[in-house]
């Protein structure tokens, strides 16, 4: 069980660590408080918790796709924050437009991370309840558990400070490429659970790159949490990450500054 | 500021939306199969379906901890509460083989989906 629990676990903390990684770099580079993650963590883990406890009601709900349906909510509803996140800059800064912007951003990055937590979380959860009543396995699940849980926060600590410490203009764009990405990824993700709700039409799958990289491999699950890596996507799931991929590259090239950062 | 860059989320959402609901019992004669989980293990083990099908697999977990079907080949991940049936749409699929485990007991919990 030992090293069920160390892939398990990493899997999903990689996801939640990765976007909260560049949240938090995003925040340093433009010189706002880094206070949400504080409240986006404890209102992540209450989340997790109370979906936890409700997922035998939520599973039965749409004719027992209810869990594709609410985590497909979270997915897209994490891309709109992504959206209006990247809306939120002007162009033309006014100390009050500033000030503002800073303000919902950070509401948003709570929301956003608050979201990945929740979800990320309850999967965590439903995992290790699951050996409540089998005190053998203790040790090698919490074991696991604990070196999963430390591998992905320390991926994510890597990729931290590798964004903060590099020049912050270049910081900021790659932190703004990786948003773009991981908004295409939420949507993808969104839409392949409405496929496998049968909520959308299924359909072949447009390439097969599992020869290149197998989704099941070290790279593969790295480049899923980064990226939203698929080896055999449908049409509609790459039309969804190209959708939303793209408005978020557009709307960065509208409103972000063209030229060095030069800091606020 | 930010309603025209919205425009196009609006409208991809409101898509979603309307399927939604006119979705409900559309696949009514979609064939069904029913997979269970027992001591960590799938019974059956082996499903065949037809290929080019959409194939609606109901799979019920009698063990009272939760697992979660994950399949690779098949495009598929879903959690199954400890007690609970869910249900999981695959398909159409190319003649072949499509291996799917269970990600919380993957040693024990193997099976196959066949297409032919």
């Amino acid at each position: 069980m030992l090293l069920t629990s160390v892939i398990l676990i990493l899997q999903e903390i990689l996801e939640a660590a990765l976007i909260i990684s560049v949240l938090l770099a995003f925040s340093v580079i433009n010189h706002l408080s880094r206070q949400w993650i504080k409240s986006a963590l404890i209102l992540g883990i209450i989340s997790a918790l109370g979906y936890a406890s409700q997922v035998e009601r939520v599973s039965e709900w749409f004719d027992y796709v209810g869990l594709e349906i609410v985590n497909a909510a979270i997915q897209f509803t994490t891309a709109l924050f992504l959206v209006v996140f990247a809306s939120l800059r002007f162009k033309e800064k006014t100390p009050a437009s500033a000030q503002l912007s800073d303000r919902i951003w950070q509401i948003l990055m709570a929301l956003i991370v608050c979201l990945a937590i929740a979800r990320e979380g309850f999967e965590i959860l439903l995992y290790e309840s699951g050996f409540f009543g089998n005190p053998a396995l203790w040790s090698p699940v919490f074991v696991g558990s604990l070196i999963g849980a430390g591998i992905g926060v320390s991926v994510g600590a890597l990729l931290y400070y590798s964004l903060v410490n590099i020049n912050a203009y270049a910081g900021e764009c790659l932190a703004l490429i990786l948003l773009a990405l991981f908004t295409g990824n939420m949507a993808a993700q969104g839409a392949l659970l409405l496929i496998q709700a049968d909520f959308l039409p299924s359909g072949q799958p447009l390439w097969n790159s599992s020869w290149l990289i197998a989704e099941d491999s070290m790279i593969g699950q790295l480049l899923y949490a980064l990226i939203g890596y698929e080896a055999s996507p449908t049409a509609i799931q790459a039309g969804a990450y190209g959708v939303f991929f793209t408005l978020m590259l557009v709307l960065f090239a509208l409103r972000w500054p063209k030229k060095p950062h030069s800091g606020q | 500021m930010i309603t025209a860059p919205l425009r196009p989320i609006a409208a991809f959402l409101s898509l979603f939306f309307v399927q939604l609901i006119f979705q409900a019992n559309l696949y009514g004669d979609t064939a069904m199969i029913t997979i269970e989980i027992k001591d960590h293990l799938f019974f059956p083990s082996r499903v065949e379906i037809p290929a080019h099908t959409k194939v609606k697999l109901l799979v019920i977990n009698r063990d009272n901890t939760a697992e979660e079907f994950e399949s690779y080949e098949l495009n598929r991940e879903k959690i199954i509460p400890g007690g609970a049936k869910a249900v999981i749409f695959i398909g159409p699929l190319q003649p072949g083989e499509y291996p799917f485990f269970g990600e919380f007991f993957p040693k024990t919990a193997q099976g196959k989906v066949i297409a032919r």
